[in-house]
């Protein structure tokens, strides 16, 4: 700590007052040592980032102009010419810096498309207009705006509901958004602008109807549960009845049946499927039995699969189950037992009484 | 400076990190140099920047931040950083940095709070491939060896699958730079709880790293309605596709329509339920799915190694003691979740406290330490009394898993006349890193202060956080999740940015903390 009385810590931001005892002055000008290491921390991971990124970039432009330079026609060898710039030389198939990356090279460019990333959000707060003239790499800066998302984008607000009262809860969360256009949203949707969408709709997989997706899980309900009410009312015995479920936890746990699905509607023409099934009625029991229910759901667009490329080595993982793993157990994982094989020499004695583990309906111990 | 080996003899030639592409070789110009001139340099400055490491990451904090002024010789430690010069065993203030330099010609040093390194001819941190992966890996893992060389640490659940997720987005194929998995998902009808748990599976590298590395794919498996199939479609969809707009989970919800799973029948309804439950379908679902096809009890060595069970699965052992004759039972069972009894905790916190109402706050600490460091009593029939005998019990983790998930136990059933479920708000704050240790066996039987490498080997960062707002009954469930050092907020299709005081702030229902050591 510094000899000089008048002297703080390091920051030089928490100062003792003039007239006060050495552990005050003491105790300010650690204050203040821990601001100016909290600083330090932060600073230095903004550096690393900052600094790594410039770095791969004088990299990745260098390698590209080497690239350019051979005649090579085989796109893997590094080429083998020598070029420099401003920011780095490139030699013998390698890459070295020149000054600071942080002065030499201004802009970023993303490790994967090699385009430069925006640097500044398109909307809300910190927006700045890009440059139309520079095709920029996909991945922006995330938006943080009232009432959007992170791309910029709000939801068509839900309109009156089938009879119910929109949340105040909603509303909380959501961020109030005067800005909203979806009070005209209904009936106009040329109006729309592109970042202002609507909840669409799936195809039920058993009897592949086109449902709100707002509405799916009252439809499975009724379409492959067809038991929908009476799951509810199996559960309702449930908890009356202090019956356990999953082997592990006490229904005490469960909030009851809470809030129900805000009804959203969605406007007509979004969705380009067709939309019989969008006046479905989820109070009505309609299943179809009829219809098998083997016929397996797959993805509707992915033709080319994404794969990492270098697959992880198989800590012992069994791959992808066949069907003959096709289990149905009652599973209780949780309560898997055994008497540890090392301390079996200790073995003098026998928990008698199936106690509660803790971590397990724990609140339910006998504890002192 | 007993960590500063003096004598540079090394039995290896020290490599340095060979080229890679839209990589530059060295942190600078003059860290090339240093590397370029012979080996014995080589060898020289990477030994002391590890001892270096050593010193300031597994000793005392006072070591590295007592520095001796160069003129007067005085001894200061400071909170402030010092600096270590690479090139000889000095530990210098900011101000005596300049003068060393001048005086020795020493010219990197490093930073005594994070183990950066500085280079004085730069006037600037670099950072150097070779030495920032040293860093990293020592910071992350405690050695300097990549963990898969590394004897299988007993302590912790068998090794994931092990790729660095900051470089998964580097090595997929075909993906656009905007398919980064940060999607909302659409409520289907009171089905936030299931939201939740997925949010936090899609942001679990574990999980991500299985199934974007294909190892259950939905083209090669027959089971129809394959829960684990429609994870892998979702996987692909939030990680493969450019779409920003919420997914429709419509597989996963008909998958769980048609799970004939008895324990869980209750959750399959079109009402709102409980997202911890959710939460344990799903990962009992996707075990039968990926798992040996073994009922996870059978045979008492059985242990699955299925995806779930290297993500979630540690064991806990629970030691009871007969008071009367003081033998010794163990117990060792598996678990998916730690479950904390908020209720209980925040009675006993306010009795200790002298004010005899309940606690207005506790710590995730505080209730980890009370369910697994401290005893409590009960009575049970001892086999060589041949009666029943008062005895202590105490239960602490024997295994780590590689994602501690946490549930506090928010809903209570109260008994008695107006039997109702209550929500317990009691504000629990948890911390964005957790030590483990103290909770383990061994924290139990060792002096953990010996082995500090334990503790960095039990660390665990925070990586999601669900949370239930509102009434019991008219609640709703939403939850964060991190993907690097940035946090999200997930309010069913909405995704938006959160700050991390935002979700510290956050009433807590479940808690996912992933190992940091996945390395
Ligand atoms: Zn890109
Ligand atoms: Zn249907
Ligand atoms: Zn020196
Ligand atoms: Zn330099
Ligand atoms: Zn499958
Ligand atoms: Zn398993
Ligand atoms: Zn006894």
């Amino acid at each position: 700590m510094a000899s000089d009385p008048d002297s703080t810590g390091k920051a030089g931001v928490v100062v003792a007052p003039p007239e006060c005892s050495a552990l005050e002055k003491l105790s300010h000008s650690v204050l203040d040592d821990l601001l100016y290491n909290i600083v330090h921390d932060l600073v230095l991971n903004v550096h690393r980032e900052e600094k790594m990124a410039r770095a791969r970039t004088a990299a990745i432009r260098i390698e590209k102009m080497a690239a350019d330079a051979s005649e090579s026609s085989t796109p893997d060898s590094r080429p083998d010419v020598r070029i420099e710039t401003d920011a780095a030389i490139y030699e013998d198939n390698r890459v070295l810096l020149k000054g600071n990356p942080l002065k030499t090279t201004k802009d970023i460019l993303c490790p994967r498309c090699h385009l430069p990333r925006l640097l500044q959000p398109t909307d809300g707060k910190g927006a700045k207009k890009q440059d139309p003239s520079i095709i920029y790499c996909k991945k922006h800066p995330y938006i943080e705006k009232a009432g959007h998302d992170i791309y910029g984008q709000t939801w068509v607000a839900p309109g009156p509901g089938r009879g119910k009262k929109k949340k105040d809860l909603e509303k909380k969360l959501d961020g109030a958004d005067p800005s909203s256009p979806a009070a005209a949203a209904e009936g106009t949707i040329k109006d729309r602008p592109a970042h202002v969408l609507s909840f669409p709709s799936a195809t039920c997989s058993k009897c592949k109807r086109c449902i709100l997706v707002t509405r799916l899980n009252n439809h499975m309900g009724a379409c492959i549960g067809n038991s929908g009410r009476n799951a509810s009312r199996t559960a309702a015995q449930k908890i009356s009845n202090g019956g356990s479920n999953g082997g592990s936890q006490n229904n005490d746990n469960t909030p009851p049946g809470s809030q129900r699905g805000t009804s959203l509607p969605a406007s007509r023409a979004a969705s380009p499927r067709k939309r019989d099934g969008d006046e479905f009625d989820e109070d009505a029991d309609e299943s179809d039995p009829t219809n098998p229910k083997k016929k397996k759901l797959k993805p509707t667009t992915l033709t080319r699969k994404v794969v990492l490329k270098k697959a992880p080595s198989a800590a012992g993982t069994p791959l992808a189950a066949t069907k003959k793993d096709k289990v149905k157990t009652s599973s209780m994982l949780n309560m898997e037992q055994k008497i540890d094989a090392d301390d079996g020499k200790d073995l003098t004695v026998q928990v008698a009484s199936k106690k509660v583990m803790p971590g397990k309906g724990g609140h339910l111990q006998p504890r002192s | 400076m007993s960590a500063r080996p003096t004598t540079p003899a090394s039995p290896k030639n020290f490599q340095i990190k060979g080229p890679q592409p839209g990589m530059p070789l060295y942190g600078c110009e003059h860290v090339q140099r240093l590397f370029n001139q012979d080996q014995a340099t080589t060898n020289t400055s990477v030994q002391h920047y590890k001892a270096i490491l050593r010193n300031i990451l597994d000793l005392p904090a006072m070591q590295a931040q007592t520095a001796k002024a160069m003129d007067s010789g005085a001894i200061t430690t400071s909170l402030t950083p010092t600096y270590l010069c690479l090139q000889c065993p000095s530990i210098l203030s900011e101000e005596d940095l300049a003068k060393h330099g001048s005086r020795k010609s020493h010219r990197f040093y490093v930073d005594s709070r994070s183990g950066a390194l500085y280079c004085q001819m730069c006037e600037d941190i670099v950072w150097d491939p070779t030495l920032e992966e040293l860093r990293q890996r020592k910071i992350a893992t405690g050695t300097f060896t990549p963990r898969r060389k590394r004897k299988q640490d007993e302590m912790l659940a068998a090794d994931p699958i092990k790729d660095d997720p900051k470089y998964i987005t580097n090595n997929t194929t075909l993906t656009s730079c905007k398919a980064n998995g940060l999607r909302g998902i659409y409520n289907a009808g009171a089905t936030c709880y299931q939201n939740v748990v997925l949010q936090t599976f899609l942001h679990n590298p574990i999980l991500r790293n299985f199934y974007l590395s294909d190892r259950h794919s939905s083209s090669s498996c027959d089971i129809p309605y394959c829960l684990s199939c429609a994870m892998d479609d979702m996987f692909q969809d939030f990680y493969a596709h450019e779409n920003t707009n919420g997914y429709t989970a419509a597989n996963i919800l008909s998958g769980f329509w048609i799970s004939e799973k008895k324990a869980f029948e209750n959750l399959v309804t079109t009402k709102e339920q409980d997202a911890h439950e959710f939460f344990q379908f799903l990962a009992e679902e996707l075990h039968e799915r990926n798992g040996d096809g073994m009922r996870p009890e059978s045979g008492s060595e059985h242990s699955c190694n299925c995806i779930i069970h290297q993500t979630f699965y540690g064991k806990l052992q629970s030691t009871t003691t007969c008071q009367n004759c003081s033998g010794v039972t163990n117990q060792v069972q598996s678990f998916l979740d730690l479950s904390l009894p908020l209720e209980n905790l925040a009675q006993k916190k306010g009795k200790k406290s002298g004010s005899g109402s309940k606690a207005t706050s506790m710590t995730l600490q505080e209730c980890l330490e009370e369910e697994y460091i401290k005893q409590d009593k009960c009575e049970y029939r001892c086999n060589s009394c041949n009666s029943m005998q008062q005895a202590r019990r105490q239960t602490s983790i024997k295994m780590l898993p590689n994602v501690v998930s946490i549930q506090l136990k928010r809903f209570e059933f109260k008994q008695g006349r107006n039997e109702r479920a209550a929500k317990i708000e009691t504000p629990v704050h948890f911390p964005l890193t957790l030590n483990m240790l103290p909770y383990t066996e061994r924290a139990r039987n060792f002096n953990t202060k010996e082995y500090p490498e334990w503790g960095r080997a039990a660390t665990y960062d925070l990586m999601s956080v669900v949370v239930h707002v509102g009434e019991i009954d008219t609640g709703h469930y939403v939850s964060y999740c991190r993907v690097g050092d940035q946090w999200f907020a997930f309010n069913d299709h909405k995704v938006e940015l959160a700050s991390k005081s935002e979700v510290l702030g956050a009433k807590a229902y479940l808690l996912f903390y992933i190992i940091r050591s996945l390395g």
